[in-house]
């Protein structure tokens, strides 16, 4: 009769520890070596943004090179708590981590961010300035315009001012997410600046105490204009465009102040598991065929100059010479070192 | 000898098999939570620079900002309101359905137990997601209101206390009523048929023989509801909104939003702080009531 019984002794066991250590080592390497550019972990949101950066960078462009993209999914807010964490870790978890230009001077700030290698990225030769950071590269771009429902707002407004206006009583919408784009049209509506958003402040107040709607999120305020409970506010020109092809019977004005720039883009940081990886997708990112595809799909402006886009897109998403002409930038500095204080003003005296 | 030493292993044996059964569960919360616990202490007594973060230091700045800011107090004070009312609706309607549930003979007993379960099946956000289909202005309540020509502008349930107060009640109730019903069962039915019996009403039977005897199932129920209430977080974000705030949000603000993690871990502190002495409290009162 056989005897089953599990009698291991300690050499036998070390014999398969061993031997399993080996296998578990060829088959990490074996990965590796079928793609022989590796793998990158991708920080990003989720949602369209992620799967629109898979069916157009990730899948046609980096594949063929032999690269994995992995994509780490989250909300900024927490990736950028994920990127302070690893701060002191040698190897991070993340190759690239997909920020607005507001964040992305904010990790930099930090001292997490790598310096960009543009050497290694032939493609930036064609990025707009505004791009172009030492510290990262914009990926695309849109602008904080007006959007109205003509329906419920019959004289068009063209200015910060005439949209952020008590007049408009409970048909103004505001999106509590959107503090610090608020407080700065706010502020250049009533004489304030990039780099002083104080004067502003009055405004809100008065068009708060007029019953305007605070809305959580982007995606509220889209069903509150769906639903005509918010006749105007103020949005990204992209959203505009998603929200009207959605059904929103909305129309967009750019402010005559100024349209505030919304640059959303990617920084490698410092402690990047695979820094050539990296840049070689932000080159890729940077392909007018993918900035083309993100023009068409998301509503986004290419942040090259080399991309060709079909008129009909250009004029739904785009801005005209006079328009162009009046994006402005954000003044960073100022926003990271008032941020906490504009967000304490937003939450204990604007919401109350 | 060997005679002599056996009383003595048999009264260790007990000894070391009860450690050995606490390790694994004493390994697991000290790694799990006293290790972040005090990390996070230590992080609520360093300052915040917005540039980096937090730069160490030994300072109660946090706490003293915290309960010398109106606001923040405020935010603690709803709170701790919203969660002892949600305790006393759960406590409430709980205790009936706990009892009918621990009484009952019926076949389908099993049935019922599932059908007070099964709203644990679903996730926070996700069951919020359905309040928010019905509580929102075009939703099923206001549809119904109007339709039955009972108002003539949608009422504002949203972003309003009595939603958030609705949400938590509707998860906590399962608990609850779980806590209670393991309680009851153990209550022998002669005790309250002796009392009826013996020509007490029904309520009087309740408050002198069944409420005092299912006392430590309310209690721990009320413990365990109140936890739950004051640590909430999506439901009041999801039903609450941008202008309704309690502190599980508004941790996660200070730590997420704004990146201040001093602040961020010392409004955690002070409402573990705040949970912990309301809890023994409560427990401590209700323990010296009942005693007698």
């Amino acid at each position: 009769m056989n005897d089953y019984r599990l009698n291991i002794s300690r050499r036998r066991w070390m014999k398969s520890a061993g031997a399993l250590a080996g296998v578990a080592a060829m088959g990490g390497w074996a990965p590796a070596h079928a793609q022989s550019g590796g793998r990158i972990v991708l920080g990003t949101w989720g949602g369209d943004y992620s799967k629109l950066l898979a069916k157009n960078i990730d899948t046609p462009l980096m594949t063929p090179k032999k690269y994995e993209v992995v994509h780490d999914i989250g909300g900024d807010p927490e990736r950028r708590a994920k990127m302070r964490a690893e701060a002191r870790l040698p190897r991070g978890t993340d190759d690239l981590q997909g920020l607005s230009a507001a964040q992305m001077f904010e990790m930099n700030d930090a001292g997490l961010c790598l310096p960009i290698e543009y050497s290694k990225i032939p493609n930036a030769q064609y990025l707009l300035p505004q791009m172009r950071y030492p510290y990262g590269v914009g990926h695309i771009y849109s602008g904080k315009v007006i959007l109205y429902n003509p329906k419920l707002i019959t004289t068009p407004p063209t200015s910060f001012a005439d949209s952020l206006d008590p007049k408009h009583g409970s048909k103004l919408g505001i999106i509590d997410i959107q503090y610090q784009f608020t407080m700065m049209a706010a502020a250049l509506a009533s004489g304030g600046s990039m780099t002083n958003y104080e004067p502003g402040k009055e405004r809100l107040m008065a068009c708060r105490k007029a019953g305007a709607k605070i809305l959580p999120t982007n995606e509220a305020m889209a069903q509150a204009l769906q639903n005509e409970e918010v006749g105007i506010c103020i949005m990204w020109k992209a959203r505009a465009v998603q929200w009207q092809k959605a059904g929103a019977k909305v129309e967009t004005v750019a402010p005559k102040e100024g349209i505030p720039l919304y640059i959303s883009g990617f920084v490698i940081p410092k402690n990047a598991p695979n820094k050539d990886g990296a840049h070689v997708w932000l080159n890729e990112m940077l392909v007018t065929s993918a900035q083309e595809a993100f023009a068409e799909d998301m509503g986004y402006n290419p942040s090259v100059g080399n991309a060709t886009i079909p008129p009909a897109t250009e004029k739904r998403i785009g801005f005209n010479a006079d328009e162009r002409k009046r994006l402005i930038d954000l003044d960073y500095a100022y926003l990271a070192k008032n941020d906490a204080a504009f967000k304490e003003w937003w939450d204990k005296t604007f919401k109350g | 000898m060997t005679a002599a030493a056996l009383p003595s292993a048999r009264t260790n044996a007990p000894g070391w098999t009860a450690a050995a059964m606490l390790s694994p569960a004493t390994i697991v919360v000290t790694i799990g939570i006293v290790i972040p616990i005090v990390i996070l202490f230590r992080y609520s007594l360093n300052q915040f620079t917005p540039a980096k973060v937090m730069v160490d230091a030994f300072t109660l700045e946090n706490y003293v900002k915290f309960f010398t800011d109106p606001y923040y107090v405020a935010v603690l004070l709803r709170t701790i309101r919203v969660a002892a009312v949600c305790t006393a609706i759960c406590i409430v309607l709980g205790f009936p359905m706990a009892y009918v549930l621990a009484r009952t003979r019926s076949r389908f007993k099993n049935l019922l137990l599932l059908i007070v379960i099964l709203p644990l099946f679903v996730g926070n956000a996700v069951r919020a997601a359905g309040w928010m289909v019905l509580f929102g202005n075009r939703g099923f309540v206001n549809a119904v209101l109007l339709w039955l020509g009972l108002i003539h502008e949608p009422l504002q349930i949203m972003y309003t206390e009595f939603a958030v107060v609705t949400g938590i009640v509707a998860v906590n109730l399962p608990f609850v009523v779980l806590t209670l019903q393991a309680v009851l069962e153990g209550i022998g039915r002669p005790l309250e048929e002796a009392a009826l019996g013996l020509g007490a009403a029904p309520l009087r039977m309740f408050r002198h023989v069944l409420l005092p005897l299912a006392m430590p199932g309310v209690i721990a129920a009320t413990i365990l509801s109140f936890i739950l209430a004051m640590n909430a977080y999506a439901t009041p974000v999801l039903l609450g909104g941008p202008t309704f705030h309690m502190m599980g949000p508004t941790v996660y603000d200070q730590f997420m939003g704004l990146t201040n993690w001093p602040f961020g871990a010392a409004l955690a502190f002070v409402l573990m702080t705040a949970t912990l002495l309301l809890t023994v409290t409560s427990n401590w009162l209700a323990h010296r009531r009942y005693r007698r």
